[in-house]
């Protein structure tokens, strides 16, 4: 019993991290109709730029300095990186007009940072001691690290706080008429380059986040957003590339299920039941389990 | 104040507007009245920057406006309620008038947009009992007075109107004619309208172009217009009223 509570825990921790990424493919999906395929390593250069501004590569120590360095240095590499990828590979693409050549720019700019990191950085892994301790809490025999709890708050929080954003705020409902319809927007005055740019650095800068926060349950290495990128994209399409709560409830089926699978099969397996709910979400409900129907009259 | 000249639409080797000049001097309405396909769409989309022209300019309060994007050309006072409405139909109606005031967030607070949201409410008090249903769900008819509210909600110098009588009843066309001759009253906004009811825009309009395969074929007073024997037996003809 104790067991099953303990993977239903740390299965739900590994979702809310896929589920956070995929938010972030969900933010500019929904501005630019486009999938930024390098969100899972712009996560790695979070973790790896963290570690950086916290922790000495060589003798695994911390640097000293306060939690708020990495916290600024992964702020400000998000920006940085939206900015970037939404003007060399998104915006090129988009002019061109033939359809598609984003996700080859995309995936063309994951693979440039993740070399870069290898390069520049390092090929090894890094232990990330968290800020918090590494002393998890015991509750009815099931351990959660405070880190996984830091995780799941400020997850919450960035989720909550950028759709009330987009409800509440006239910017936020400026990105929501872009994602609708683009022309329209602008005659509005909305000027939907600014707002697709913008939404780019705020899905950078979440994955930046995500990747600091992660670091310490993870090990810090330039090929620690590999996977993570990917199983988030599948739980994009799982939850349904434009739902909010799709996001969340495809990425707990997900992390849960390979936590089951990692104890009861194997772990080799670990990877299975992603792509097989992912094929079967594509076989019977290809607008994802969430996917909105869209209210449209003419 | 808007002027045109010598404007040329295409679409690869489709030429939709083959050199058209027109003007609306302020506080004037005027019509553009021609048949399906004749490119009275496209002549409102490269006015508004939509759509960039082959050649000819586009002038808003005698600034020409070529290079100017279509977001900036609506701080200049520009609004375009375009064709089939285009609401914003995942967003509640509230929230479709608010962002038709978009550019006036940037300067004014928004205690004045609510005003205006109001001033719309009195226009078409539909749109007040249904302001916080979801824009899609509104019937046609009400999805086109939110169309007019929300390019109203800019308080525009010019307004540009894409076929408003599109797809309504009748009774529903007559208040949209009645809601149009009011704002021409108030003087303060210019108004470019296209239409299919010929009779119906001629009646309202100051002046009038009739738009034939790309060209202007006949302007002038629309009173005149509605009894040139030419117009009245391509345009008024049977359908007349
Ligand atoms: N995006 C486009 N690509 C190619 N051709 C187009 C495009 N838009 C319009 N056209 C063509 O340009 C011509 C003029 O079209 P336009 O929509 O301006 O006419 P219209 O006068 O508004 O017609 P309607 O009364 O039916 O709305 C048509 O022949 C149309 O097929
Ligand atoms: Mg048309």
């Amino acid at each position: 019993m104790n067991q099953i509570f303990q993977i239903i825990v740390s299965g739900s921790i590994q979702g809310i991290i896929y589920a956070l990424i995929a938010f972030g493919y969900n933010l500019t999906f929904s501005t630019s109709k486009t999938i930024n395929f390098s969100l899972g390593n712009v996560m790695m250069l979070g973790g790896v730029i963290g570690f950086s501004l916290y922790v000495d590569i060589h003798s695994g120590n911390l640097l000293g300095h306060s939690y708020l360095f990495p916290i600024i240095g992964v702020l400000v590499a998000g920006m940085i990186a939206g900015t970037a990828i939404h003007k060399f590979a998104i915006e090129p693409s988009l002019k061109l007009k033939s359809e598609f050549t984003w996700v080859l720019a995309t995936l063309a700019v994951g693979i440039i940072i993740k070399n870069a990191v290898e390069q520049i950085w390092s090929t090894g892994d890094f232990r990330f001691p968290s800020p918090l301790g590494d002393v998890p809490f015991r509750i009815f025999g099931t351990g959660i690290y405070p880190q996984e709890i830091l995780l799941v708050v400020v997850a919450t929080i960035i989720v909550f706080g950028v759709e009330s954003f987009k409800k509440y705020t006239i910017y936020g409902k400026a990105i929501q008429a872009v994602s609708e319809d683009k022309e329209t927007a602008s005659l509005m005055g909305i000027p939907q380059h600014q707002v697709v740019r913008i939404s780019f650095i705020l899905s950078a800068t979440i994955a930046t986040i995500a990747g600091l926060l992660v670091a310490p349950l993870t090990f810090v290495s330039a090929s620690m957003g590999s996977s993570l990128g990917i199983k988030a994209y599948a739980v994009s399409i799982i939850g349904g590339l434009e739902s909010g709560k799709g996001l969340v409830v495809g990425g707990l089926i997900l992390g849960i299920s390979e936590f089951f699978t990692a104890r009861y099969i194997s772990s080799g397996y670990k990877e299975l039941p992603g792509f097989i709910i992912l094929i079967l979400v594509i076989l019977i409900k290809p607008n994802g389990l969430f996917g909105k129907t869209m209210i449209k009259k003419v | 104040m808007l002027e045109v000249k010598n404007l040329v639409v295409a679409y690869g080797g489709i030429v939709a507007v083959r050199g058209v000049s027109l003007i609306v001097n302020p506080g004037e309405l005027v019509a553009i009245i021609g048949a399906n396909g004749s490119g009275k769409t496209s002549l409102l989309r490269c006015i508004s920057g939509l759509i960039t022209p082959r050649s000819g300019e586009v002038y808003i309060n005698q600034t020409l406006a070529n290079e100017i994007p279509s977001h900036k050309r609506v701080s200049m006072g520009l609004a375009h309620c375009p064709e089939a409405r285009k609401i914003f139909a995942q967003q509640s109606v509230l929230d479709n008038l608010i962002l038709g005031a978009f550019v006036r967030t940037k300067k004014e607070k928004m205690s004045k947009i609510h005003e205006t949201v109001e001033e719309i409410f009195t226009i078409f008090p539909k749109l007040k009992e249904r302001q916080l249903q979801q824009a899609g769900t509104l019937s046609g008819g009400e999805q086109q007075m939110l169309a007019i509210g929300r390019a109203l909600m800019l308080k525009p110098q010019t307004l540009i109107l894409d076929e408003p009588s599109m797809g309504l009843a009748p009774v529903i066309i007559d208040e949209m004619f009645n809601v149009i001759e009011n704002i021409k009253k108030t003087k303060t906004t210019s108004i470019l309208l296209v239409e299919q009811l010929a009779y119906r825009a001629l009646k309202v309009a100051d002046r009038a172009y009739v738009l034939e395969q790309g060209l202007v074929r006949l302007e002038g007073n629309a009173k005149e217009l509605l009894i040139n024997p030419e117009v009245k037996a391509a345009y008024l003809g049977v359908n007349a009223h």
